[in-house]
């Protein structure tokens, strides 16, 4: 495709540190993101926006100097092509999220809500979209995913218990008998149906939710 | 208006199993009407109280047909419907003729992302769309501008001049490239009305360029052309560029003068529509702006002057309204009209007023030496306690916490202000550099902030603090953003 090749400029302006870190940990396994800059004030993003040139600006709602929302409607009125996604405190409602979509803002994500909705997000909105995600029913973010593990085989549940107690492949294949080449289209069918596509999402699933179940 | 239930849709299908895939997946979001014949979903949308916010064409079996009669229908009696047609496969001849006929919106191969089609219909759902019926376009002054795009540069100009000899009513300029085009529009001030730009280009592409200008300039109509069948590319210039057209090359003369004509009148349409709400919202805003400042005045004059000894409360309101912000647009609008901001904002400005206001009655009660080394004691101070407003001891003390905080939201500490003793009896802080200020309270918001309430209380005890003391304010207002001078008298202890 025409902008397969195209990288997503990313400027993330998050007030504090510990999450900006955890955040840009994640987004940065993403090889299509390139970080143009960062920044924990609405000053210093607006100051840099003109040299930096993002195409998605990630921004909360609360900073410590200015409000985000703020920021980012004066930072679309000098770059009216950035495409801007809002990390707001509280789910929003519908009639917010109205407003915001009003003032230019692409998407907002809000903190109570999976990094993986994030990520999607900001993949949706890279070109200047507009991405409203289900704010109509706030259900249990996992029920999905509990239900794609439990349509998963017994033996696929097996592998995936096996895999997140961080027991090496060369030792799952010799405890079930196989070879580590079918262990290893096991673990590819699992990470696919569930979604995942690296081991942390998977060990943190079956803490949360099958810690010991499926032993 | 914002929907406050699930958005309600029409779908038009052809096949049982092709209903109930998409039933599965959609209808969890969308409240869903199904018709198995065009003439069941017309007559549906004939009676139907309110129109749906979407209708669906899920073409399956059979390609769809040059002019569906139901998209026709839809078209001509609710042209603000979203029109989404989802099918097997698009045969490219079949998109340019449907986007002819603006038939349809939005399209979609097999298989569809739901969370995406989920995600068009709750984004034109929640958009309030301006109307373009009854709008009276105004003729442009300036003739219009079409700019054509592509690194065929003696292809175009050619076109260019023939097209320019065959009428008077839009000049004809050319780019051959994306970078030059986003170049010339931005030297032609708003007067491009119309871009058709190739696809495929050295450096940025036609669908990157359609997706800019639908950013930054969105009354400028957006047509894509190409001389490769891409249908990937045309399906989402149409999706997320929401282009006008799709113009196969090779072109004629006499094809373009025909679409270029439909395409500026298009343009005049939509820029008219824009200036209309545009003014209307400035209107609407202003009267706005009115009641929130009796309304603050109201709440706050009388204690806000009795502790300052000074009119603080209109002085300060003066300061803030000198300096402009963004014009207002309808999230400003609708957030002061549909939630409770106006009524929150004037309560919760009151209480942290009253609040400092308290707290200044018991620090007034401690003298003051007012002298530089006490004034630069106290700011530093200050600036160290950035989070401690509770132990000021004196007004000075207070002053400086309001200085800092006003300081801090520009980046800026106490050291960036500048002191000086222009006589025996006065010292002078003025700001080297403007202090920031993107919003403020007489200025569109569509939210109310910690930050923004703490800034302007601190700019309002500023005021009364300063008065308190015996000296003055002067804030110069520029575009988001003022330039403070102060002036204290000197040597002489302040006793409340």
């Amino acid at each position: 495709m025409s902008q397969g090749n195209r990288k997503l400029r990313l400027y993330v302006t998050i007030g504090q540190r510990l999450f900006r870190d955890s955040l840009l940990f994640q987004l940065l396994l993403h090889n299509e993101i390139d970080l143009v800059g960062e920044s924990e004030t609405g000053i210093d993003t607006l100051k840099s926006l003109e040299s930096a040139r993002p195409g998605v600006l990630i921004i909360e709602e609360n900073l410590p100097d200015n409000d985000g929302l703020t920021i980012a409607e004066h930072a679309l009125s000098e770059h009216p092509a950035l495409a801007v996604l809002l990390i707001s405190d509280t789910p929003v409602s519908a009639n917010r999220l109205a407003i915001y979509l009003e003032a230019g803002i692409k998407a907002v994500v809000s903190k109570h809500q999976p990094i993986q909705d994030l990520v999607k997000t900001l993949f949706y909105i890279r070109n200047g979209q507009v991405y409203v995600g289900a704010w109509q029913k706030p259900d249990a973010p996992s029920q999905g995913m509990l239900n794609a593990y439990n349509a998963l085989s017994g033996r696929e549940r097996e592998v995936a218990r096996l895999i997140a107690s961080r027991i090496p492949i060369k030792d799952i294949a010799e405890q079930l008998g196989v070879s580590c080449k079918t262990v290893h289209s096991y673990k590819d069918r699992i990470f696919v149906k569930l979604g995942f596509e690296r081991l942390p999402e998977l060990i943190l699933f079956m803490k949360r939710h099958h810690n010991g179940a499926a032993a | 208006m914002a929907i406050t239930e699930e958005p309600h849709i029409f779908l038009r299908y052809d096949c049982e199993n092709a209903r109930r895939t998409f039933e599965d997946e959609l209808g969890n979001d969308l409240r869903i009407d199904a018709f198995p014949t065009d003439q069941a979903a017309i007559s549906a949308l004939e009676h139907c109280p309110t129109p749906p916010n979407a209708l669906f064409v899920l073409a399956s079996q059979s390609p769809i047909q040059a002019s569906p009669p139901l998209l026709v229908h839809a078209r001509d009696t609710h042209p603000d419907l979203l029109k989404i047609l989802i099918s097997d496969t698009v045969p490219l001849d079949m998109l340019v003729s449907l986007l002819e006929q603006r038939l349809v919106d939005r399209c979609f191969e097999q298989p569809v992302d739901p969370d995406l089609i989920r995600s068009h219909v709750l984004t034109s759902a929640l958009a309030s769309k301006p109307s373009l019926q009854g709008v009276v376009s105004v003729p442009a002054a300036e003739a219009p501008i079409v700019l054509i795009v592509d690194d065929e540069s003696t292809a175009t100009k050619y076109l260019a001049r023939q097209l320019e000899r065959m009428q008077n009513d839009f000049r004809v300029l050319c780019a051959d490239s994306a970078e030059q085009a986003l170049e010339t529009i931005r030297s032609q001030s708003g007067t491009v009305a119309v871009v058709m730009t190739d696809q495929r280009m050295p450096g940025m592409q036609g669908k990157e360029l359609i997706d800019e200008l639908k950013q930054s300039h969105p009354a400028t109509i957006r047509i894509l052309t190409s001389a490769y069948g891409e249908v990937h590319v045309a399906l989402d210039a149409v999706n997320e560029g929401e282009i006008f057209r799709y113009q196969k090359k090779p072109w004629r003369a006499t094809e373009l003068l025909p679409l270029f004509q439909e395409a500026v009148s298009r343009h005049l349409t939509l820029a008219s529509a824009r200036e209309n709400t545009l003014s209307q919202l400035e209107r609407q805003f202003s009267e706005l702006r009115r009641q929130r400042r009796a309304r603050l005045l109201e709440n706050l004059s009388a204690p806000v002057n009795s502790a300052a000894g000074a009119p603080a409360m209109s002085l300060f309101l003066q300061a803030v309204d000198a300096i402009p912000c963004l014009a207002a647009n309808s999230s400003h609008l609708r957030a002061s009209l549909e939630t409770s901001l106006e009524k929150d904002l004037v309560q919760q400005f009151g209480e942290q007023v009253q609040q400092q206001l308290t707290r200044l009655q018991v620090t007034a009660s401690a003298s003051t030496k007012l002298d530089e080394t006490s004034v630069l004691a106290a700011l530093q101070s200050a600036g160290l306690a950035k989070d401690e407003h509770h132990n000021a001891t004196s007004t000075l003390s207070v002053l400086c916490q309001t200085l800092t905080t006003l300081l801090a939201a520009s980046g800026q500490d106490w050291r960036t202000l500048q002191l000086s003793q222009p006589s025996d009896n006065q010292l002078v802080l003025a700001s080297t550099a403007p202090l920031k200020l993107y919003a403020h309270l007489l200025a569109p918001l569509t939210r109310l902030s910690r930050p923004l309430l703490e800034q302007q209380v601190a700019l309002l005890l500023l005021f009364v603090t300063t008065h308190q003391l015996g000296g003055e304010l002067q804030i110069n207002g520029a575009a988001q953003s003022y330039e403070l001078v102060l002036s204290l008298p000197l040597a002489k202890a302040t006793v409340a």
